[in-house]
């Protein structure tokens, strides 16, 4: 634990949770208040209750958070790098866009070589096609021999 | 003595040579598929439970009991091995189990869930056996007030897996709170947090978040540690079993998580994931030195494994007795019992006495076969730490897109995956613990009902949370709790952390 | 395998090609449960497949199941998909009725072409075996003099247990907005709350009670469908002095946009599906009662439910 006077440095990204929180807490506290008013229960403690009692907490929260990230009292964050994060994000997008129509196999190869590259292995087309291959490998396992429901694509229809 | 006329009976069946192969069969299939992140039991027993059919009765119940336990116990393995839980009963296994397998002690990790499952089933199906007409009163005694009081309990003791910071722990747990809040709210049936999204109407899955913060978090921020976490994973230091002192901490959490499990599984409103909260802050409470948890306790691998396992053996107490059931994979379980002809219910024992007795017997086959299969298979297990990352870590976000699109085939629960495993870096990033948010998701919703339930029949009177004495006792207990460091520090003798000094090498 | 691919290429084409003409049954049918695989429209849309396929009359039936919001995720999901689309078709029910209405859903039942109901279950209306009340007119006597003291276990708010119990205060003179209703999710819990005790009395579907009541731990007071059932020994609500008539059914529905003779089509395999020695087996071993009402009249049918719902969840106060 750091002491109170060492680091009087404003944590800026900690003090965006702060904020985040506080819009959370408002979130909830708008969308209870907007609630109809529902089944008159014997409760007395009805469906708003307990949101507005969390949302409470939440401000509560933010304010706290708001003073660690003043005082600095974030546990230090060494560096990182973000090339791997957006490949590895991207990969799921991409998969979200391919799933609906390209099946299963071609969508979730794109998360495995995207992975993969985020981790610094290549060439991307090589992974790209393992990763499609071990996907159509499990499609095949799931969908055709336990009956899972998976999306099928243009490739899964072949069999 | 008919009891064990009949479960003598159902041996013998059980151990004829092609009743065993069926049950290695199951242990085997459970095992395998339960072990992949993201696909927990629920799932593993709905995709394999139609390959029993094909069996004549005895086969296909030995092979069913084999996918239960393996399937129950397979979801440790990833937990431990790549903090990828794959369902939310082997959350807390994590917290403990994957820093023991990060120095290089993954091989006692896996050892000690592997025989806490096995003493805890065996108990536990024993339990089944000779208790559950009385098991079951007492579960059916429990309302609306106790169970609210059992809530209250496990949000006391959650404070155990908050990690350094009751500021940043408080945060992740009303985080969960919130995700819980989204949805239909059951007892009015207003959609709360839902934002005119039908998709949200059923709430959020707990798999989904918890595969989401665990398996993808767990990826994204390792890929982006570059060679800061290149170095921490070591797959083999020192014994790859379990040392003498291992054991030695290992079987008191054994028989506590099956204590706390077993009925804790046969409450219709229980569930696996209460038994092994309350496991985990048990261990951390009794430990004699608390602060190794976080960073690698044994006792928080044992107990929690115990109790998931026991409390699978708790969820059959009302299905075989009343018919009930009371999670997920007991209502899948309930079908597949209805297509051998067999209908659970308060007759059953009486009707059909054999096959029940054969369900029992083949549990504890399943449980023996279990332990033989995994405990040699460990060696294997932890080189999968040695998987080159680029593969394993694909692999991992594979298998988590699987589970989740095998369990809800949606868009927007896929977006959910990706939108929480973004949470999951975060917090992760701003060292927030990440199973609060577990708890509070599934835990808000329960207390919630429970409380409004109570107050509903009541009408009004808060009394009715104090009118047993089984509520007074938790609410008592969870009193102690919070308040338990204090008190422990008190009560507790002079030199007692002795015999543990030298314990870590 | 060759063979597989093969026909269901061809399947696929057939059926594609020739949809727009007036030929018999589909080859092939794709059938949408909006619910998760287990409950009662998963297990409605496989005993249409399992007989369909064995009795050869569609040789290939699949089931895809799209949970969410008492079906109306999967319903919203098939309005648009399947626009035109002959050989798909989507299960639903009473409780989906109630759902759409109460949840503002903006797809209705209007956006798909109903064809028939196909199975009708009735609740049952228990107490425990302990319990001072013996007959349905014990029950409503207690309900009379102090509604807030009744407290009834049963399933989702705004559900057909709900809807009932709503019903029932109303036709007995109970304002139903006062009614002590406590929803519980999934059958297994509310069943361990009357047994427990834990409540008054408890209504849901007659098969989750039947073991309980043949066990003599339940006393079945009396069965909400308008006739007795066969191997259940209650009088119905009418007999009991309260003219209240509730079913929990499930009906067959098929794309939007499709042609009449497309839909004439669809109804005369459905109907010959209903008449088979398979089907009747069916609903025998899973205690469905045999509701088959088809085209306009079914139509007209959904129709006052829809309206008839809505008065009542405007009654039970769920809807405002």
């Amino acid at each position: 634990m750091t002491s109170l006077q060492s680091e009087r440095r404003l944590d800026r990204a900690a003090f965006g949770i702060a904020v985040a929180l506080a819009a959370v807490a408002i979130v909830i506290a708008v969308d209870t208040y907007n609630l109809p008013e529902g089944i008159a229960s014997y409760a007395r403690v009805g469906p708003r209750a307990f949101p507005y009692a969390i949302a409470a907490a939440m401000a509560v929260l933010a304010i706290a958070t708001a003073i660690a990230a003043w005082r600095g009292k974030f546990p230090e964050r060494p560096k990182d790098e973000y090339g791997p994060f957006y490949w590895i994000v991207g990969g799921l997008l991409v998969q979200l866009a391919l799933i609906g129509w390209a099946g299963f196999a071609i969508a979730t190869g794109a998360v495995f070589a995207a992975t993969a590259r985020a981790f610094g292995r290549g060439p991307l087309w090589m992974t790209y096609l393992i990763g499609v291959g071990i996907s159509l490998a499990i499609w095949l396992a799931f969908a055709k021999g336990l009956s899972l429901v998976l999306p099928a694509g243009p490739l899964e229809r072949m069999f | 003595m008919e009891t064990f006329q009949f479960l003598a009976q159902g041996l013998s069946v059980a151990l004829q040579l092609d009743n065993l192969l069926f049950g290695l069969v199951g242990v085997t299939l459970g095992t395998a598929v339960g072990v992949l992140p993201g696909i927990g039991p629920a799932l593993t027993v709905a995709l394999l439970l139609p390959i029993t059919f094909k069996l004549d009765p005895a086969g296909s119940l030995i092979m069913f009991a084999g996918i239960y336990y393996g399937s129950m116990y397979g979801g440790s393995t990833t937990s431990i091995l790549l903090n990828a839980p794959g369902e939310s009963a082997s959350v807390v296994t994590a917290l403990e189990g994957n820093k023991m397998a990060r120095v290089g002690r993954g091989g006692p990790a896996l050892a000690t869930a592997a025989i806490g499952s096995f003493v805890a089933g065996t108990i536990a199906t024993i339990g089944l056996a000779l208790l559950a007409p009385w098991v079951v009163e007492f579960a059916l005694a429990m309302g609306p007030g106790e169970y609210f009081a059992l809530m209250v309990l496990a949000f006391a003791t959650v404070s155990a897996a908050f990690g350094d910071s009751t500021l940043r722990g408080l945060t992740a747990l009303f985080l969960g709170l919130t995700l819980g809040l989204v949805g239909i709210d059951l007892q009015s049936g207003q959609a709360r947090l839902s934002f005119g999204m039908p998709d949200l109407f059923d709430g959020i899955e707990v798999t989904t978040v918890a595969v989401a913060l665990f398996a993808v978090g767990e990826t994204l921020f390792i890929a982006c540690g570059g060679d800061r976490t290149q170095e921490t994973i070591t797959p083999v230091k020192g014994s790859l079993w379990m040392s003498r002192e291992d054991w030695k901490r290992s079987w008191k959490p054994w028989l506590r998580g099956t204590i706390i499990g077993f009925p804790i599984g046969a409450m219709p409103a229980g569930g696996a994931e209460i038994g092994t909260f309350l496991s985990y802050a048990t261990e951390k409470q009794l430990a004699k030195n608390p602060e190794e948890f976080g960073h690698g306790a044994i006792e928080g691998v044992a107990g929690p494994e115990a109790a998931n396992n026991a409390s699978a053996a708790g969820t059959l107490v009302p299905l075989l007795t009343l018919g009930l059931p009371t999670s997920a994979t007991a209502a899948i379980m309930l079908a597949g019992f209805q297509q051998y002809g067999l209908q659970p219910g308060p007759l059953l024992f009486v009707n059909r006495p054999e096959l029940v007795w054969g369900l029992i017997a083949s549990l504890f086959i399943a449980n023996i076969m279990l332990l033989v299969l995994n405990l040699p298979l460990i060696g294997l297990w932890v080189r999968v730490l040695a998987i080159p990352r680029p593969w394993l870590y694909g692999g991992i976000l594979t298998f988590a897109t699987l589970g989740t699109l095998g369990a809800n085939p949606s868009l927007v629960e896929l977006g959910m995956l990706l939108l929480f495993g973004l949470m999951g870096y975060g917090l992760r990033r701003f060292g927030y613990p990440i199973a609060p948010v577990v708890v509070g998701l599934i835990l808000g919703p329960l207390a919630e009902q429970q409380l409004r339930r109570a107050l509903s029949i009541s009408q009004g009177d808060p009394m009715i949370l104090f009118g047993s004495p089984m509520a007074v006792i938790m609410l008592s207990i969870a009193l102690i709790a919070t308040f338990g460091p204090l008190l422990w520090r008190l009560f507790k003798p002079e030199g007692a952390p002795s015999s543990l000094a030298g314990n870590e090498d | 395998m060759l063979h597989r691919i093969r026909d269901s290429v061809l399947g696929v084409l057939v059926a594609s090609t020739f949809a727009t003409m007036a030929a018999a049954a589909p080859s092939q049918l794709s059938i949408m449960a909006p619910a998760a695989p287990g409950g009662g429209y998963d297990q409605t849309a496989r005993s249409i497949q399992s007989v369909l396929q064995e009795s050869k009359t569609v040789p290939n039936v699949q089931v895809t199941n799209v949970p969410g919001a008492g079906g109306a995720v999967g319903l919203a999901q098939f309005a648009n998909n399947a626009k035109g689309d002959a050989t798909q078709l989507i299960v639903g029910g009473y409780v989906m009725v109630g759902a759409l209405i109460a949840n503002k859903s903006p797809v209705t039942l209007d956006n798909v072409t109903p064809l028939a109901r196909l199975t009708g279950e009735s609740d049952a209306i228990v107490v425990p075996v302990n319990s001072p009340l013996k007959t349905m007119e014990d029950l409503v006597k207690a309900l009379k003099a102090d509604p807030g003291k009744v407290s009834w276990a049963g399933g989702s708010a705004g559900g057909v247990d709900h809807i009932a119990v709503g019903l029932i205060a109303k036709k007995v003179g109970v304002d139903p907005t006062k009614i002590n209703y406590v929803p519980y999710s999934g059958g297994g819990e509310a069943l361990a709350a009357i047994l427990g005790g834990q409540v008054t009395a408890g209504i849901s579907g007659v098969s989750e009670f039947e073991g309980q009541v043949a066990a003599g731990k339940l006393r079945l007071l009396a069965i909400t469908g308008g006739k007795r059932l066969p191997n259940v020994n209650a009088p119905t609500l009418k007999e009991s002095g309260v003219d209240v008539e509730v079913e929990n059914w499930r009906m067959v529905a098929a794309a939007p946009g499709i042609t009449a003779a497309q839909k004439a089509d669809l109804l005369s395999t459905i109907e010959t599906m209903v008449k088979s020695e398979g089907w009747k087996k069916i609903l025998t071993s899973k205690n469905w009662a045999d509701s088959y009402l088809a085209g306009d009249a079914f139509a007209t049918y959904l129709k006052n439910q829809t309206a008839d719902t809505t008065q009542v969840l405007k009654d039970i106060g769920v809807l405002k």
